[in-house]
């Protein structure tokens, strides 16, 4: 593999990586404050493509469907957690399974019923359309790098707002302890509801922008989910950092199994997680 | 000790396997509903498998549908193409198999427990599916064809014909009552004591000086050989397998049913698959888009019955009210 291939994928398995972080940093926090497995995190990824695909034709206007793609996602996450979620905070694992696997099925559904089965595609807007030369034969598409950029700036952004801001003092107190959060006065519901629309929203925005690079396809959010979950698994659940760190670990060795290891590219993250849960049960940075 | 935990399952258990009985008799003219009832005998296998691995040991599995799988695709791999193989030798081959396999993946995931052991056994399932759906050894997607039924000849006897819609229900039929009592023999044992302290309070039973991985890791394999054998079940049946077996949302509807019957309560997982099969058949004979109205029952389940049908039925045998 010559440097300019490795390059490029390097950059892929960055970009990759982020995304997976967008996704994850979503699941990862609604589990540390509020204890519920999301299941159907992945298919907020997906009816965030199909919103973007919808509206980017309706309105002709990328960067205003994805405005109102993810102001809809997050009336959906918040009508979702005032609804359903708000009976199962006293409820084992269990009910959170099924309750959330019975939300997979109706988005599926609803998806099916909306958009069709046929695979669809969203074209890259305009401006980020153009590729970069990074060297005499090879190039990189602008709108990556735009995406890395993004992931990039909404990880700083969660980063400043958890830790200096009064909602991240409430969050991070309502990782390490809920009940104390709920007895010092915090409005612990409004809360809730507030970390449930953010984390879903995070993975309708993975969703969205990741649309003009992938085909929208069904069972597109289970896919992701399950990259998601290895994630998660390896970052240690609950953490923040972890699922960054474990994100771009992810990304990277994914991408370059696709290209050294072709056979077996699909089986390697999971190998990858096996190995570190042989030597870390708990993830790489426990919470 | 009664061999029945409660009213309810004596009542239940007396009248299925009665009624069950007579099924082939009832429908003699009709091999499509002998068929599909026999499918779901066979599911109740496997949820059943299921059922005693959440249920009775605490461990929550997303990934049970592998071993429904891979009991499939471990027969039609050992098996030689064009040769009719003995039913019983191969059984205990694809039980064996499974079993080695199941040790495997369990001195991995038994390492986690809770939301842990949730995600991984998904991820190890979701592995194995791509692993299947990509090989072009294995057939890819379109999976692999059983060309012979093997015949069923012990001792000399043969009895069971195996392409014969009745025959091949009636084996169903033994193989489900065979599992439960299995089940129930475990559950009263020293083992499977041992296996609800495990579940009820894993310090004290450690502090008892029981090893809880060891007793988990012994209920893991038999409940994930005996999915395998479901598997195997199935594949004889349409005489194909293909990787749709193993996907997240059998792993998923499984646990479904077991929760709709009742975790834990073993009889529970033929009340569940029969339960949620029918309204599966009947709601998509009515709109394709039955994955809706399934969610929605599914939810509303979750919402409103804590212990499931057979719950309901206790409550109904017993008129008790909580």
């Amino acid at each position: 593999m010559d440097m300019s291939l490795f390059l490029v994928q390097l950059l892929n398995g960055v970009q990759y990586g982020l995304l997976l972080f967008l996704i994850a940093s979503g699941l990862t926090l609604v589990f540390g404050v509020m204890g519920i497995l999301n299941l159907a995190h992945g298919s907020m990824y997906m009816i965030g493509a199909y919103l973007v695909y919808y509206f980017a034709s309706a309105t002709d206007s990328f960067l205003l469907a994805v405005i109102i793609a993810c102001v809809i996602a997050m009336i959906i996450g918040i009508i979702i957690e005032r609804f359903l979620i708000i009976h199962l905070y006293n409820r084992d694992h269990l009910d959170q399974v099924l309750l959330t696997v019975g939300l997979i099925f109706i988005f599926n559904a609803a998806q099916s019923f909306i958009w069709g089965n046929d695979p669809l595609g969203v074209e890259v807007p305009e401006l980020l359309s153009s590729s970069i030369q990074l060297t005499d034969i090879v190039e990189y598409p602008v709108y990556r790098l735009f995406l890395s950029v993004l992931c990039i700036g909404i990880a700083l952004a969660m980063y400043y707002v958890i830790n200096n801001t009064k909602l991240g003092m409430m969050i991070r107190a309502g990782e390490s302890n809920r009940e104390m959060v709920e007895n010092l006065g915090v409005d612990i519901s409004k809360l809730f509801t507030i970390v449930f629309a953010v984390g879903v929203t995070l993975s309708a925005l993975a969703g969205i922008v990741s649309a003009p690079i992938v085909s929208l396809v069904p069972g597109m959010g289970e896919r992701v989910l399950i990259s998601c979950f290895v994630v998660v698994v390896i970052g240690g659940m609950g953490s923040i950092k972890g699922a960054f760190v474990a994100a771009l670990l992810v990304g990277i060795v994914d991408t370059f199994a696709s290209v050294l290891l072709p056979g077996m590219s699909s089986m390697t993250i999971y190998l990858l997680m096996a190995l570190i849960l042989i030597f870390k049960p708990q993830g790489l940075f426990k919470s | 000790m009664s061999v029945f935990s409660t009213k309810a399952e004596k009542v239940f258990i007396l009248a299925f396997f009665f009624i069950a009985l007579g099924v082939p008799l009832f429908f003699n003219e009709n091999t499509f509903y002998v068929n599909k009832i026999s499918t779901m005998l066979i599911l109740s296998i496997f949820v059943m498998s299921l059922d005693y691995l959440v249920g009775k040991t605490g461990l929550i599995s997303l990934g049970h549908a592998m071993f429904y799988g891979l009991g499939g695709y471990l027969f039609a791999i050992m098996v030689p193409e064009y040769e009719e193989v003995n039913f019983w030798i191969y059984t205990f081959y694809v039980m064996a198999a499974s079993s080695v396999i199941a040790l495997i993946v369990g001195l991995i995931v038994l390492r986690t427990s809770g939301i842990y052991m949730i995600m991984i056994t998904l991820a190890l399932a979701q592995m194995t599916f791509y692993f299947f759906a990509d090989s072009t050894e294995y057939g890819g997607l379109d999976g692999l064809f059983i060309y012979l039924k093997p015949e069923t000849s012990i001792f000399g006897l043969n009895f069971l014909d195996l392409d014969n819609e009745t025959h091949f229900y009636y084996l169903c039929l033994l193989s489900l009552f065979n599992c439960y009592v299995f089940f129930k023999i475990t559950l009263q044992s020293r083992f499977g004591r041992v296996i609800d302290a495990v579940k009820e309070n894993p310090e004290r039973a450690t502090a008892l000086g029981y090893n809880i991985f060891h007793f988990r890791l012994v209920a893991y394999v038999l409940s994930s050989s005996l999915a395998a054998y479901a598997g195997y079940l199935f594949s004889l049946q349409y005489g194909f397998v293909n990787p749709t077996m193993m996907s997240w949302e059998v792993s998923a509807s499984a646990l479904v049913m077991a929760i709709l019957g009742g975790l834990g309560t073993v009889f529970g997982a033929i009340l569940g698959v029969f339960v949620y099969e029918s309204l599966h058949y009947g709601i998509e004979h009515m709109t394709q888009y039955w994955m809706f109205w399934m969610g929605s029952l599914i939810i509303v389940m979750v919402l409103t019955l804590k212990s499931g049908i057979a719950g309901l039925v206790e409550k109904l045998v017993t008129g008790k009210r909580k």
